[in-house]
């Protein structure tokens, strides 16, 4: 583990676009209590700026009626809530067992060679930033890269030279 | 009373009351059970693991005793080999990123990891690993210090945000071993109880900015006390120290338990009301303001007194009952009006519902059990009609602006009993220094009819006269504690059949004996 404690400012208050806002509304309701968005909450934003602010823990906080201290509580717990900009393109390489034994290293050491990509770093471009994630469950397939979102299957450094030269 | 049960701690029987926890209940009869995260107030949260107990009866061999009701037959196990091994184990965790800075730390005396160091592991660190580097010396507002590296995590601050002041600007954050407790940036402690965060820490790791680094707490002096903060009459414990040829101060109010009244808690004021004990005080007794021995100015009373035709009086609502009974009977033999006019020190708005009160003097009960006047009008026509005003320590500044006060003392002769220097004392023609409510004996009653008496808490190296003592020397007839005590008694029916010394610590409950009844 390491201190997630240090939060970054934008500087500007953060809101919900207009289909976030909908999807804060829609969800609310399925819980007991309004503290049960707190996680829901956090991804709402990282989907929508790809991490999560001061401002935006507290506008969360806010909106939900709860402690901002809960919220910083949840959003420095779990590692997959990212607390600073990532690179425009966010690659997960999957590291646990299957996807280990198949050859993620291969793909993590050819990031890191090539591009100069470490684990949690971003590139000096921004246009690309790497995670080793645990288990995506697609082991039958394994090893498996998730960027922005989206699977990759069968993974080798070939496929992900070409993976690569189609991101922005 | 609740109902008595019979288990056994390591085999040996005792009784203990029903309906409680182990730690509780067996801690009640003198046996502790060690415990970092448990506090009765703020309820069990498990998570230190220091209060591992045995429980012969099929269950598993650890259980924690915060979370175990005691119950009728229970056979607990606390000297067992394996229940000392968990306390090791659990002490060895806990220091494992401790900072060990006990020589500079203010907790050191008072600490539990000390105590339970000493008590459960006296090991050698085993670790060869650098320790995680966390925050020092955080201003969490509030007067609020905090070291992140001498927690223990074991989030009582946290909970007692949450479920106490419900404010929870407190969080831990982060986790395993980087896990620690913070604000959200830009959201500091800011609740009226904040100072006690750092009576509630279990370590250093939450210090006070106003008694950090002031005291070694092994040099404190701890005397019993109630605030005179406002109505509520929190029990507090008073920590002064005499320091070599330096006059006995106080260092810190802290709270002290009472259930009936304020529980395990005070509010900030009130915590740092101590310093009105220590500052500020009229220690020399003045004629005109020129400072002369005590007993000129206590003569030359007695001539002003002599010499007046018409004498009013007016007590401060912070006297003591006993203060009351010897001035209200001086009163009377002076055929002097007495009142105890003090709409000042009450800040309409300003109570929560919880501890702190509108009201900021101490025994505003006692002034109506006693039937003293407190009208407005009766105190301003009776300083007009009188030649000298007799003032018992009231400050009256506080209810006057000093310009109307100038003019409503216009051709009145004024003598300040008084234990503070105030701009009322200034006033005064004659000024006799009195005892403040840490320097003597007494007792009040508080908003909720909960009459409290107090000892003397310290004594000054020139330690100053009761109020009571210098209404006698003013020619009031209850010479001795016990005429004033019987004064009381005709005034006040639960105190009928009571000895002075037979108030219960937890205080008299004047409800309770129906008659809270008022002989005015």
């Amino acid at each position: 583990m390491s201190d997630r404690s240090q939060l970054i400012s934008t500087g500007t208050p953060f809101q919900f676009d207009k289909e976030r806002d909908a999807e804060f509304e829609r969800l609310i309701k399925r819980y007991p209590t309004r503290e049960s968005m707190i996680l829901p909450a956090l991804w709402l934003i990282q989907e929508q700026e790809g991490w999560i602010s001061q401002e935006a823990m507290a506008y969360a906080a806010d909106r939900i009626g709860t402690f901002a201290s809960k919220v910083y509580e949840a959003a420095t717990f779990y590692t997959m809530y990212h607390l600073h900009p990532m690179g425009r393109n966010h690659i997960c390489v999957c590291r646990t067992l299957s996807c280990w034994l198949r050859g993620k290293q291969e793909i993590v050491d050819y990031l890191k060679n090539e591009i100069g990509l470490q684990p949690g770093q971003i590139s000096d471009d921004g246009k690309f930033s790497l995670e080793e994630v645990e288990c995506l469950g697609h082991c039958g397939t394994a090893p498996v890269v998730q960027v922005n979102g989206e699977f990759h299957e069968n993974m080798d450094v070939d496929k992900l030279k070409s993976l690569l030269a189609t991101l922005k | 009373m609740a109902d008595k049960i019979k288990l056994f701690v390591n085999g040996v029987e005792v009784e203990v009351e029903a309906g409680k926890n182990l730690i509780d209940a067996v801690g009640a009869v003198g046996i502790e059970i060690p415990h970092l995260c448990y506090h009765p107030a703020l309820g069990a949260d498990g998570n230190c693991r220091m209060c591992l107990v045995g429980i012969e009866d099929g269950r598993p061999p650890l259980v924690p005793a915060c979370k175990t009701p005691a119950m009728a037959g229970m056979k607990v196990l606390l000297d067992a080999a394996h229940i000392k091994k968990i306390q090791h184990d659990v002490m060895e965790l806990e220091l494992i990123n401790h900072p060990t800075d006990c020589p500079v730390c203010d907790q050191a005396g008072e600490c539990k990891l000390q105590d339970y160091y000493m008590a459960f592991d006296q090991a050698e660190s085993r670790m060869n690993v650098p320790q995680v580097v966390k925050g020092k010396k955080m201003d969490f507002g509030a007067g609020v210090v905090h070291d992140q590296e001498r927690c223990v995590v074991c989030g009582r601050c946290v909970r007692f945000c949450r479920q106490i002041t419900k404010t929870g600007e407190l969080g831990i954050i982060n986790r395993t071993d980087d896990a620690r407790v913070n604000i959200f940036p830009g959201r500091p402690l800011s609740n009226r109880y904040a100072g006690n965060v750092v009576d509630l820490c279990p370590v250093g790791a939450m210090t006070s900015r106003d008694f950090r680094f002031k005291q070694r707490v092994w040099f404190l002096k701890k005397a019993p006390g109630i605030c005179h903060g406002c109505a509520k009459g929190c029990n507090i414990t008073i920590d002064h120290n005499r320091e070599k040829y330096k006059d006995d101060i106080i260092y810190r109010f802290r709270p002290r338990l009472n259930e009936q009244v304020n529980g395990y808690f005070i509010c900030d004021a009130g915590r740092l009301s101590y310093k009105a004990e220590n500052e500020g005080r009229l220690t020399e007794a003045r004629l005109g303001n020129k400072a002369r021995p005590i007993d000129d100015v206590l003569a030359a009373c007695t001539r002003e007194i002599e010499r007046a035709e018409k004498i009013a009086l007016v007590l401060s609502p912070n006297c003591s009952l006993e203060q009351m009974a010897a001035v209200q009977a001086l009163a009377e033999k002076l055929g002097a009006f007495l009142s105890g006019y003090s709409d000042g020190y009450i800040k309409p708005g300003d109570g929560d519902g919880y501890l702190i009160q509108d009201d900021k003097a101490a025994n505003r009960a006692g002034l109506g059990l006693l039937g003293i006047d407190c009208s407005r009008e009766a105190f301003e026509s009776a300083v007009q009609q009188a030649q000298l005003l007799i003032n018992f320590n009231n400050d009256l500044t506080r209810s006057y602006k000093e310009s109307d006060l100038k003019k409503l003392l216009q051709g009145t002769k004024v003598i300040a009993v008084s234990s503070h220097d105030t701009p009322g004392t200034a006033l005064a023609d004659l000024a006799i220094p009195v005892a403040s409510y840490s320097e003597y004996a007494g007792s009040v009653v508080n908003c909720d009819n909960i009459l409290q008496s107090f000892a003397k808490g310290l004594s000054k190296n020139n330690d100053l006269a009761d109020i009571c003592a210098i209404a006698v020397q003013l020619g009031s007839p209850l010479g001795s504690p016990k005429e004033r005590f019987a004064l009381l008694q005709q005034s006040i029916s639960a105190l009928k059949d009571l000895e002075p010394d037979k108030i219960p610590a937890q205080g008299l409950n004047l409800n309770d004996s129906e008659a809270a009844n008022v002989t005015a």
